[in-house]
């Protein structure tokens, strides 16, 4: 197992589009910082976005909420999306399965490396995203979803406890990317698929009249850190959202272990 | 996930590959239909016949990547219900044109692949790049290789898991004229050394050079299974083309040669028989002081033999130029 | 073509089954909205309570608290004829509370419009008769924005949800401007009730507007019973004669709240 997993680290390692990722969850978000703060009127139709002009949290908070809806999907099946697919694309199924490799091994090997990509691919993210908020806008008080006022030090695990709950429902589109991956044997339509069903669910997750679809929906998971800026703090979405991902997670990795174990690799 | 090969009744070592009534079928086409063969330790064994003839899928189904309808194949006595990937021990090869990472270089591929074998010294890499030839070009990514220059990596990348079963489909495929020479160089020497080779090809003299037994397959099925002796025994007999100074009197003389048949190929002379037959030809002109201009083998008897067998309307060319 | 088209199509259209499947599965065993009058009665004022003590402060008041406050809301979605349930950008809430300095109006509570999402978040937008304007004026004198005057609260969805028993009357007002001649000669005015707990009804009863502010000729009284958020057209028994300019009208309610000193209204349209 791990030999499978130290050799998918190593191709990743070598794949331009791995170091991109990495590079623009660095770097990205000091310019949207900087935009944002020169903004003239407040995005208020977004939560926390009335101070997010001059709050350095509020800023990372409002981004946070803004990015779930699909900029979080994509950074994830980017790479996810081009895990089985490419090995379609180059060919190369034949050459490492001929190797005392079994296809159960290379499964488990692709998913880890991909959980734990997408799992570091968030802390860059959220890193880089906080401080460069705080860098631009500064870390005064922060006002809460009941009103209160959070101290700046309290503020700062709260926001990075917030963008640290994102995981588990980016975790379960990880998993949906890799499970078009296996299925569709074609990387764009593995990374755009999960984009637009992020999108998709986003829609339905809004419209009043579908809201007893919202419970099971992976995007509900992506703002159930709201509980965590109420006072008194609430977990219950947390834990729902936690629940709902690996149920997401649990089907995609059986559909696609089930579809890998079948096939035949013909091609190549 | 190892399982000891288990022993003939007789204590003899397994087969190295041994398949028995293997069927596989892709919606009406039956690729490969109830094929079995048996392939010894240490022997160089050929598998031949037209593309499309189910060489391919066979091995596929050899090496666990696809499926078997019906039948099983087992190598050096497991089979893929007992051992899983295990089967895959002490086995390598590659399964059509052997494919890489093209963002990888040549070594980086071979480093990455050794890591699934459990890993391999860098020394163990530097030499089998050596052996095939690539060591100053193994710094390149293999997205810039040739054709010929992927095949041998895929011989290098069979090698780097040092075999004792190396399976080879159609290695001279697409190689130019100097490839193919060293292609056929390198498996003969890998070979020699005692491995045990499975090798596919569409060119009986492939075949003929180097193989002990060989397998013939047409359109999925055995279409002869045999030594190579064997096989020469069914070839019809060599047949050659004359251009002499003197045609008729060159055709006279081998008409009076029992032991020929003569025959024309538009205007060129054609005559088939034993060597003895046609030396005795030769001996012939020259002593009627018939110039000799032209003495040219038409197709190898074996070549013959392989269209006969694998072409059922029996329209193989029999005349023509040799390549 | 299809070689291409049927691996990638055929996962897509099977993924977005999957999403109708639990569809209907959600709706089949639909537990309700997390959206609901009572949890809004409780988060409302939670929320409000502490933006108001913050907007005191910034003004350069520190004695308030959030425990003085003692904000209570009564929230309602729109009018009696729409279950009070659900997402939507007609909440309206009636919330009163205690500051000895901003006293409530006659009614006794301020009312407050809000946005709430299916995420359990929402936007309310305060009275400004009574939180002020977008902008305000902070101690030092510097403008800042208010942070009272609109503000966004999430509540938790698992929170108890049975009522919280607060009730607000509806107010009552008079909606038109004028008095309306009908073809008959008889004046029409319009009545319009807020949101509240039972909607309004009582008496409206209108003179004739003299001169020298006496008590002019009667036009007569009639009893009105509306629901909340309803307007009504309400027609006097009296008619109007020719030279009748002005109306003066007088409401008196029994249910909802409403002035009860008089209002005088110009005649309009034809009088016989």
């Amino acid at each position: 197992m791990s030999a499978a997993v130290r050799f998918e680290l190593r191709k990743l390692a070598a794949q331009w589009r791995v170091r991109a990722l990495l590079l623009a969850a660095l770097l990205g978000p000091i310019p949207v910082a900087l935009v944002m703060s020169a903004q003239a009127n407040p995005p208020k139709d977004t939560l926390f976005g009335r101070f997010a002009l001059d709050n350095g949290f509020a800023l990372a908070l409002m981004l946070l909420g803004f990015l779930g809806q699909w900029v979080l999907p994509l950074l994830t099946s980017v790479v996810a999306g081009d895990s089985f697919a490419s090995e379609d694309q180059h060919g190369t199924w034949k050459t490492v399965l001929t190797r005392s490799t079994s296809r159960n091994r290379l499964f488990w090997a692709k998913v880890l490396v991909n959980l734990g990509l997408t799992t570091l691919v968030l802390v860059v993210l959220a890193a880089s995203t906080i401080a460069s908020a705080l860098l631009v806008e500064g870390a005064p008080a922060l006002t809460g979803l009941t009103g209160q006022l959070i101290a700046p030090g309290h503020a700062l695990w709260l926001v990075a406890a917030a963008w640290l709950s994102v995981l588990p429902p980016l975790l379960g589109f990880t998993c949906l990317a890799l499970l078009m991956s296996v299925w569709t044997r074609s990387s764009a339509a593995a990374i755009a698929v999960p984009v637009v069903l992020a999108l998709a669910m986003q829609m339905l997750g809004s419209v009043g009249t579908l809201e007893p679809v919202r419970p099971f929906l992976l995007t509900t998971a992506f703002e159930s850190w709201h509980g965590l800026l109420t006072d008194p703090r609430f977990t219950g979405p947390l834990l729902e959202g936690f629940v709902v991902s690996a149920a997401w997670a649990a089907v995609c990795l059986a559909g696609a272990s089930f579809i890998l174990h079948r096939r035949d690799i013909t091609g190549g | 996930m190892t399982t000891t090969p288990s022993p003939r009744p007789d204590g003899s070592p397994p087969a190295a590959v041994e398949a028995v009534g293997l069927v596989k079928t892709y919606g009406s086409v039956r690729a490969v239909d109830g094929v079995s063969l048996r392939v010894e330790p240490g022997e160089v064994y050929g598998m031949l016949g037209p593309n499309g003839a189910g060489k391919t899928t066979f091995l596929r189904m050899l090496f666990g990547l696809i499926r078997p309808d019906s039948g099983t194949v087992r190598v050096f006595g497991r089979s893929w219900a007992e051992s899983g990937v295990g089967v895959l021990e002490g086995v390598a090869g590659f399964i059509e044109a052997p494919r890489f990472y093209p963002y990888l270089t040549g070594r980086q591929n071979l480093e990455a692949l050794a890591l699934l074998d459990g890993g391999a010294s860098r020394g163990r890499v530097e030499e089998v790049l050596g052996t095939v030839d690539l060591a100053d070009r193994a710094h390149l990514k293999v997205g810039g290789y040739s054709y010929g220059m992927k095949q041998r990596l895929g011989v290098a990348a069979s090698l780097l898991r040092d075999p004792r079963l190396l399976v080879l489909d159609e290695p001279a495929n697409g190689l130019d004229p100097g490839g193919i020479r060293d292609m056929r160089a390198l498996v003969k020497r890998l070979a020699s050394g005692g491995l045990t080779v499975l090798l596919s090809s569409h060119h009986m003299d492939e075949v003929e050079e180097i193989c002990d037994n060989v397998t013939i397959m047409a359109r999925g099925a055995v279409a002869f299974h045999g030594s190579l002796p064997d096989l020469r025994a069914l070839a019809p007999e060599p047949g050659h083309l004359l251009r002499t100074t003197d045609d008729v009197a060159a055709e006279r003389l081998a008409l009076a040669r029992p032991d020929l048949r003569v025959g024309r190929d538009g205007d060129t002379l054609r005559v088939a028989g034993q060597r003895a037959a046609t030396t005795g030809l030769v001996a012939d002109l020259v002593a009627a002081g018939v110039g000799l201009l032209e003495l040219t083998p038409t197709q190898t008897p074996l070549e013959e033999l392989f269209f006969m067998l694998t072409d059922p309307a029996g329209t193989a060319p029999t005349g023509g130029a040799a390549a | 073509m299809r070689r291409v088209l049927i691996p990638v199509l055929v996962p897509t259209l099977a993924l977005v089954l999957a999403l109708a499947a639990l569809t209907g599965l959600a709706f089949a065993t639909n537990p309700g909205s997390t959206v609901t009058k009572a949890r809004l009665e409780r988060a409302l004022p939670a929320v409000f309570a502490h933006v108001y003590v913050q907007e005191q402060r910034l003004a350069g008041r520190t004695g308030l608290t959030v425990a003085d406050l003692d904000p209570v809301a009564m929230c309602d979605r729109g009018g009696p004829s729409v279950a009070d349930t659900g997402p939507g950008s007609d909440w309206v809430c009636l919330m009163s509370w205690q500051d000895p300095e901003v006293p409530m109006p006659t009614e006794g509570y301020g009312k407050f419009e809000l946005t709430v999402r299916s995420n359990d978040c929402f936007t309310a937008s305060s009275p400004s008769k009574l939180v002020g304007y977008a902008t305000m004026t902070d101690a030092s004198g510097k403008t800042v924005t208010n942070p009272a005057y609109e503000f966004d609260g999430c509540f938790d969805p698992d929170t108890s949800n049975t009522p919280t028993g607060h009730t607000f009357p509806s107010l009552l007002s008079l909606t038109s401007t004028t008095a309306q001649v009908d073809a008959s000669g008889h004046p029409q005015v319009q009545l319009g009730c807020g949101t509240g707990s039972d909607g309004c009804a009582g008496t409206l009863t209108a003179t004739v507007a003299t001169a020298d502010g006496s008590t002019g000729r009667s036009l007569g009284s009639v009893p009105f019973d509306l629901a909340e958020e309803q307007v009504k057209t309400v027609t006097l028994p009296g008619r109007l004669r020719a030279g009748d300019s002005q109306v003066v009208v007088t409401l008196s309610t029994t249910t909802g709240v409403g002035s009860s000193s008089p209002a005088t209204l110009a005649v309009q349209g034809a009088t016989g």
